[in-house]
């Protein structure tokens, strides 16, 4: 029992040092940045960090919870892009943008209407994937990867390769600023954490997420609606999404039938480094919220510290492949 | 000490941990031609001592004295040029693979360009089966072999390496009674030939049938060597327990309820060819065996009652009331509950924290959106300690735990859920002699209670010990249910093997 006991303290250290090493990473880039640039640590510029990092933390939210169960869906880039040309078109034509003269419930329902259309196309993206994945018993990586071109096709074909500008309406979601000092956006990328933290700490729905994640099999014993559970995490990925499509084209003022491409890339990025386990079963939002802070410092401190921009992929590619062989030598040891 | 015919010492072996004495001035010799046992609970030193000898640990001081030659420490390359080979419990055979091939895979004959020689492969593949006795075509693909088969090709993998030593670690878990009669004639076969065996068990039943001496480990230390033929079970219990016992098991007076009316019937379980028009019925308080040899159905009947697997045919009723499950979570509404036999795969998140596992099944069947924590902890907390769950806390991961204690969270899991029937398939395998003694007085005390237990095992002195009733199964067939003084190994066998009837 003794060699037992002390296996697992061992093992809970090396858990903490986890998200301590990603601490410490986290200062350390902090203080090399601010060294060579000043201006990092500035008020505007932190403002401007968790802006940008707001939508990446809202879509790595949602992939994060899916991944807690076992699956991964790299289709969330396509279907930001796919939903963001859909939303900005709804705009366009409800105001009949540029001129803009339209009837007064034209000018009053277009907002509400295109959110609402907006999740529940998010809702169905999530629900076909969901759906495909449990019902081919296929590998959800190749499945979304399938679905990652239809979408990006769709988008394509959506927008016919043009792209819908908005002209300055629809701007509080990504522009908005609370007392003209915090943004919006960060409002809303707050609300979502704290929405995945509470549902994987507190909810039925949460320790389900982890069980089926951890030991699928075991999970259906148990009594857990397994096909359930999963398809509703893919609803919860598209309706991230959905809302992240949102605030990108209301920051961005305009979509093109690629803007939310890059959101696939960093929001895994993010939550693999974050310490969420690929194999499923374990991680929390604590892990989701530090591996997105640091991939938005990456880039922000590239960019600050005059970097080539293109180096920018480099740099995330190899965090990427870093953070999963940590992962997995950690876990082939155990 | 005369050494010349001992194959292996080791001399005051040691290796630590921090924190723990894993093996502890361990002196051990072994004859040519021995099969000899090394036997103690989980944790005992046995895993560590064997890896020592295999080259895949350095101990921290003593030596090795293999033929003679004294060595500090192995390597893995090292000590299979000596020709000490291990066959590990779990099968490392390349299931797409021929037998043949497998069996050379370390060193396949070649012809003029390189190519692989099949022709030749499979020639010495016969050959060597010849020599060993095994009755198996080479040219077979793994996968399509029984379970045994595959054993018995790993062994003949080792042999096959110029094995001196053969270290055979748990060589019968999930054997049948036939596979096990194959493997011991292998054994005995090639110890006569001047092959040595070190023979890692939980089953001293299978240990005094094959075994020439037995070494006790306990807290890494060597407690005894025996001589099978001067000691007997108890004695080599009570010391691998460190304590008296009068005898492996000891059943209380049974407490049976009520009649068959209030009975959990099992009715006209079939699916063709796997299970065949399955009936009986276990009565409250009963502890109902289900016994016969690996791949008689007994487990896809479990899984069926369960709602797990599909069936033809089949309906449960409880108190007259009709309860067949349309899936597992409906099974758990119900009040069945099914320890797999498979805890690893089908039964534990390892991931996970005990009072995580403990409070699945509940919290699969409770309504509402959040859960209440510290309620969770708490009732987890006493429901671990109720069933003496040996864990600094409830919070550790199932992984860590041994055989047993997590055995007993998968049953903690269905106590806390209220299973009112509980399937357990093959409830002790893996788990160490005190742990099963006290698995075995949990289910009594739960058929105390009235709880409804059914019990699918292959260890057959486990079934004759516990169960009140014990039915045995062939090809999918319930061939008789034993009751009373009925019921003992022999006629277990028996009817498993279809030995003796008249048809």
């Amino acid at each position: 029992m003794e060699t037992k006991a002390l296996a697992v303290e061992g093992k809970r250290k090396s858990w903490l040092t986890q998200a301590m090493v990603l601490l410490i990473l986290i200062v350390v880039l902090v203080i090399v940045t601010s060294v060579v640039n000043p201006r990092f640590l500035r008020i505007t510029n932190i403002l401007n960090i968790f802006q940008q990092i707001a939508i990446l933390g809202i879509v790595a939210a949602g992939i994060g919870m899916l991944l807690v169960a076992g699956h991964i869906d790299i289709s969330v880039g396509s279907q930001i892009s796919w939903m963001g040309v859909i939303l900005a078109m709804i705009i366009q034509r409800m105001l009949g943008l540029p001129e803009g003269n339209v009837s007064a419930w034209r000018m009053q329902l277009a907002i509400p209407l295109t959110i609402v259309v907006t999740f529940a196309v998010g809702a169905l993206l999530g629900l076909l994937n969901g759906i495909t994945v449990v019902k081919s018993k296929a590998t959800s990586f190749i499945i979304t990867l399938g679905f990652l071109s239809v979408y990006k096709g769709a988008a394509l074909l959506t927008c016919k390769g043009a792209s819908y500008m908005l002209f300055g309406k629809f701007e509080w979601m990504g522009r908005g600023r609370i007392m003209d000092t915090l943004p919006v956006s960060i409002m809303f990328f707050a609300g979502v954490l704290v929405i995945a933290f509470i549902v994987l700490k507190y909810f039925r729905y949460g320790r389900f997420l982890y069980a089926i994640g951890g030991n699928k099999q075991a999970a259906y014993v148990s009594g857990i609606k397994t096909t359930r559970v999963t398809i509703t995490a893919y609803i919860v990925v598209g309706l991230c999404n959905a809302l992240a499509a949102l605030i990108l084209i209301s920051r961005n003022g305009s979509a093109l039938a690629t803007t939310g491409d890059a959101y696939a890339l960093d929001a895994l990025a993010s939550v693999i480094v974050g310490g969420v386990a690929l194999a499923g079963g374990r991680g929390n939002a604590l892990n989701i919220f530090l591996g997105v802070l640091l991939i938005g410092l990456v880039s922000n401190a590239l960019v600050i510290m005059n970097i080539n921009p293109y180096a920018r992929d480099v740099v995330i590619g190899l965090i990427i492949i870093a953070a999963v062989t940590v992962g997995s030598l950690t876990s082939a040891r155990e | 000490m005369s050494a010349a015919q001992n194959i292996l010492e080791t001399v005051q072996l040691s290796k630590s941990y921090p924190g723990v004495q894993a093996l502890d001035g361990v002196d051990f010799d072994l004859r040519y031609g021995e099969v000899q046992a090394l036997v103690g609970q989980n944790g005992a030193g046995k895993s560590t001592f064997i890896e020592i000898i295999a080259g895949s640990l350095r101990p921290d001081s003593g030596r090795i004295v293999f033929e003679r030659k004294t060595f500090a420490h192995l390597d893995p390359a090292r000590s299979i040029e000596l020709g000490i080979l291990t066959v590990h419990q779990e099968n490392q055979l390349v299931e797409e693979l021929s037998v043949a091939e497998n069996i050379f895979l370390y060193n396949l004959p070649r012809s003029g360009f390189g190519f692989v020689d099949y022709s030749r492969c499979l020639e010495a593949a016969s050959r060597l089966f010849q020599e060993l006795g095994v009755d198996i075509k080479p040219g077979r693909k793994v996968k399509d072999l029984t379970f045994i088969e595959k054993k018995l090709v790993s062994i003949a993998k080792a042999c096959s390496r110029q094995a001196k030593l053969l270290i055979l670690d748990e060589p019968t878990a999930s054997l049948d009674e036939h596979g096990k009669t194959l493997l011991f004639e292998l054994i005995r076969r090639n110890t006569k030939k001047g092959l040595s065996v070190i023979y890692i068990s939980h089953n001293l039943g299978e240990i005094f049938e094959v075994c020439d001496r037995v070494l006790v480990f306990k807290d890494g230390k060597k407690v005894g060597t025996h001589e099978i033929k001067s000691v007997s079970m108890n004695d080599v219990v009570r010391e691998m327990i460190g304590r008296s016992s009068t005898s492996l098991y000891t059943r209380q007076a049974s407490a049976v309820q009520g009649d068959g009316r209030e009975a959990f019937q099992v009715v006209d379980f079939h699916r063709k060819g796997v299970v065949e028009h399955v009936s009986f019925s276990v009565r409250k308080g009963e502890i109902f065996g289900i016994g016969g040899l690996v791949g008689a159905g007994r487990t896809e009947l479990a899984r069926m009652i369960f709602g797990l697997d599909p069936k033809d045919s089949g309906r449960i009723s409880y108190r007259g009331q009709d309860i067949t499950p349309r899936d597992p979570g409906d099974a758990i509404q119900k009040g069945i509950g099914y320890l797999t036999e498979d805890r690893k795969g089908s039964g534990l998140i390892l991931v996970r924290p005990i009072y995580e596992n403990i409070s699945l099944v509940r919290l699969a069947m409770s309504p509402g959106l959040t859960m209440n924590l510290a309620r969770e902890r708490g009732e987890t907390g006493d429901m671990s300690k109720q069933l003496d769950i040996k864990t600094p806390s409830i919070a550790q991961m199932v992984i860590n735990l041994s055989g047993g204690n997590q055995q007993k969270v998968v049953l903690a899991k269905w106590l806390y859920a209220g299973a009112e029937a509980l399937i357990f398939d093959e409830p002790t395998v893996g788990v160490d002699v005190g742990a099963k003694a006290e698995i075995y007085r949990m289910m009594e005390n739960l058929a105390k209670e009235g709880k409804v237990i059914i019990m699918i095992s292959s260890d057959n002195p486990e079934l004759t010990a516990v169960c009140d009733r014990v039915a045995v199964m062939r090809d999918g067939r319930l061939i008789a249910i034993l009751e009373g003084t009925q019921i003992t190994e022999e006629n277990i066998l028996r009817h498993a093997m279809g030995v003796g009837e008249k048809e």
